[in-house]
């Protein structure tokens, strides 16, 4: 089977990660922790670099994160644990496709359309997520430049329209404000979680482990000096900027005589999001296929399985994406960092003794 | 077979490319056609304040048919009254069957009694639609809103049109108007300096129009279901005077020649004029370069620092003049003196202006709370009622 290769793999942690936290994700930190915002960011951006190198550590043996936990627990506990972190990326997905959905509807129409006109979308998810998570490699590579020059196109037409003083004084918001905004944006940092399935689909190469802690590092700094011009644009009204990366770059004076062409842009942000948005079902899916091991229909039937749900539960969740955020990011904030945080070091813990233990 | 060992020589770029473009065109909500039989298209709104809440006159935008002799665009004013502004577009929509879309609304103007009250009881609602433009340009106007908006305009089809015309980038850097746009007044407005300022347009009957009679190009026809008919006389707007908010509230009024210095202290003002003295005679300047500022020195009592530096040229004389004075664009060191006093004076009558209306229109809280929180906490209460003004200005001439 085809790998996915370690360029593909930088592409990924520098280009396509970033672009899932600049639809809502602005505006909830503009909400938690006014001009502080770009503050939660950049310290989530810099821990959670560090469990992608250990993320990437764990890719040393060549082994899928079943095997490596099988290898030095047995199958049980290997199987739990797998299935928990699938359990989880699926709780994790909810809120960046309902992003996605608010994200077409709100941008795309200009009357609130039916949720019918969203759900595409989901063939869409179905037919991605039954092809095997390696086969992201070469979406990684396709997607990479998509995202990078949508995002590059969007800063370029939003820079000189930012009030860059708007973000002084440094520590407004104070320690509540500050602490508000890193608990409540962990939902969406859960990347290392994303490459621990991963794990066995692509080779360690030397290096590797900090390389892609720098290439995150590169993608983050990007979102947090998006942040900055976003709040420098918007000020005090930043917290109702939703789908912040669409509404950035409209002020350019030049679009008088040009037309919308950030719009481009825009589109190929969100083209890559819609790629990011299906990145945990697949990762859920590699997790029971891991666990049970591979089926011929397997993929294919939980991917239908998957989608079909999400659907149902887009369709239940329709008008209260507030709620389900506040679920989310507020109440269950805990479960990001156990998992995205904690989990990838806890497992190079263990390994390295599994490491002892076999020499 | 064939079609199966073909399909395996595509390579999957080409897929992924192909549902590029397929995602683009489902995204693309058919690249925003609109449906201009079933939708409101509203070019222009004005918000008045009624003892019920409000009343919304919308200007809607009508299809003119095929007639491309005419050209132009037609409209049609509505007027609903509501609690809230939202009912106003409710009743829009059960008035006419068309769907009110804000989508290329470019201009809300508020009556005067509206903008007496906090006018983000009512902007709230501009401000929550996700489907409106937030940079649509905002105004005052003298009266109710109504009025102006379904007023016959001497120069263009729409009076909505006419007015946007006042708030041109060029109008702006002549100094004579400050326009603002609903996301920058809400940005002040939710700022600690809680300030802002609107551009104040005033109408006035163009000499010469006949009455009632059957102006060229005019496309506005009277409001249906609303209070009020359309202004049959051809109007002309005006909007140098610039409303002043504190809190939301209309607070005070800059007239003119203090538009002007707001400007020349933004350093907006290229082209714009002003009117010096020479011997007693008028003499008009250009402003070919301007730059301008403000700053808050907190250094024992709180001094703010107002600086204008002009470059100007001569632009025309009250008087007669010889050939070589016509030729020379250069300015006599006795009118740079004079048009220094002048603006010193407009910059003078703008603080107190401000300072009367308790209007941080000069973001003097904005400035202190950016450079020291700790002294923002201390002077929040008394800064704008302690603070002296130091006014510089600097006029230089066209080499």
């Amino acid at each position: 089977m085809n790998k996915i290769s370690e360029r593909q793999i930088y592409f990924f942690l520098a280009c396509i990660a970033p672009v899932a936290k600049l639809i809502v994700m602005p505006a909830r930190l503009a909400g938690y922790c006014g001009n502080d915002l770009w503050l939660p960011a950049l310290f989530q951006f810099a821990v959670q670099s560090l469990a992608v190198f250990c993320a990437l550590l764990l890719a040393k043996r060549g082994k899928s994160l079943y095997d490596l936990l099988a290898d030095r627990t047995g199958t049980i506990f290997a199987k739990i644990v797998v299935l928990l972190v699938g359990a989880f990326l699926l709780f994790a997905g909810i809120l960046p496709l309902l992003e996605q959905k608010l994200f077409v509807q709100g941008v795309f129409y200009d009357t609130l359309p039916s949720i019918l006109s969203f759900a595409p979308f989901f063939l869409f998810l179905a037919y991605l997520c039954s092809k095997p998570l390696a086969s992201y490699g070469r979406v990684f590579d396709l997607l990479a430049p998509i995202a990078l020059v949508g995002l590059a196109g969007v800063l370029l037409f939003s820079v000189g329209n930012a009030d860059y003083g708007a973000i002084l004084p440094v520590g407004a918001s104070g320690a509540r404000g500050l602490l508000k905004g890193t608990a409540y944006s962990f939902a969406w940092f859960y990347d290392s979680a994303l490459l621990l399935m991963m794990l066995g689909k692509f080779d360690y190469k030397k290096g590797m482990a900090w390389k892609g802690a720098v290439c995150y590092l590169a993608g983050g700094a990007a979102v947090v000096f998006f942040l900055v011009v976003f709040y420098g644009i918007f000020g005090g009204t930043a917290v109702n900027q939703f789908f912040a990366f669409t509404k950035t770059s409209k002020y350019f004076s030049g679009f008088t005589v040009l037309g919308r062409v950030d719009y481009l842009f825009i589109f190929l942000l969100s083209l890559a999001s819609s790629f990011y948005t299906a990145l945990p079902v697949s990762g859920a899916i590699e997790s029971i296929v891991q666990a049970f091991g591979q089926k011929k229909y397997l993929p294919t039937l939980l991917s239908v399985f998957l989608a079909a749900g999400y659907f149902l539960l887009t369709y239940l969740l329709d008008f209260r994406f507030g709620d389900v955020m506040r679920a989310i990011a507020e109440q269950a904030f805990y479960l990001f960092p156990a998992f995205a945080l904690l989990l990838p070091p806890l497992l190079l813990f263990l390994l390295i003794g599994g490491k002892h233990e076999t020499a | 077979m064939k079609l199966h060992k073909f399909l395996k020589t595509v390579p999957m770029k080409l897929y992924l490319i192909l549902l590029a473009v397929i995602l683009f065109s489902f995204f693309s909500n058919d690249f925003g056609l609109v449906d201009i039989q079933k939708t409101a298209i509203i070019l222009a709104a004005g918000v008045d304040k009624t003892e019920e809440g409000f009343s919304l006159t919308s200007q809607i935008a009508v299809p003119k048919g095929s007639d491309r002799a005419q050209g132009g665009t037609s409209s049609v004013n509505i007027t609903t009254q509501g609690e809230t502004v939202s009912d106003c577009v409710t009743a829009l929509f059960g008035k006419t069957g068309w769907v009110p879309k804000l989508v290329f609304c470019d201009l809300i103007v508020l009556g005067e009694e509206a903008a007496k009250e906090d006018v983000i009881s009512y902007l709230n609602y501009f401000l929550r639609n996700e489907y409106m433009p937030d940079n649509c340009l905002l105004a005052v106007c003298e009266g109710k809103a109504e009025k102006l908006i379904t007023s016959t305009s001497a120069i263009d089809d729409a009076s909505s049109l006419a007015i946007e015309k006042l708030f041109s980038d060029a109008a702006e850097k002549s100094g004579k108007v400050m326009t603002n746009t609903l996301k920058d007044f809400a940005i002040d407005y939710y700022d600690v300096g809680k300030s802002s300022y609107l551009p104040y347009v005033k109408m006035s009957p163009q000499k010469g129009a006949i009455p009632g009679g059957d102006s060229v190009g005019s496309g506005s026809a009277g409001g249906s279901g609303g209070s009020g008919g359309s202004e049959s006389e051809e109007q002309i707007y005006t909007a140098e005077e610039t409303a002043l908010f504190a809190e939301g509230k209309m607070v005070g009024k800059l007239p003119a020649e203090q538009t002007l210095a707001l400007s020349l202290l933004e350093g907006n003002v290229l082209a714009g004029t002003f009117n010096a003295k020479e011997k007693g005679k008028p003499v008009t300047l250009t402003v070919v370069r301007n730059s301008g500022g403000v700053s808050l020195d907190m250094k024992g009592a709180p001094t703010a620092k107002l600086t204008v530096d002009v470059t100007c040229r001569l632009c025309c004389r009250g008087t007669t003049a010889p050939i070589e004075d016509i030729s020379s664009d250069a300015v006599s060191p006795e009118i740079l003196e004079d048009a220094k006093n002048v603006l010193k004076g407009y910059i003078e009558g703008l603080w107190n202006t401000c300072k009367e209306a308790k209007c941080d229109v000069l973001e003097l809280k904005r400035k202190l709370y950016r450079s020291s929180l700790k002294k923002y906490e201390e002077w929040e209460e008394f800064l704008l009622t302690s603070v002296r003004p130091d006014i510089s200005a600097d006029v230089k001439s066209m080499k």
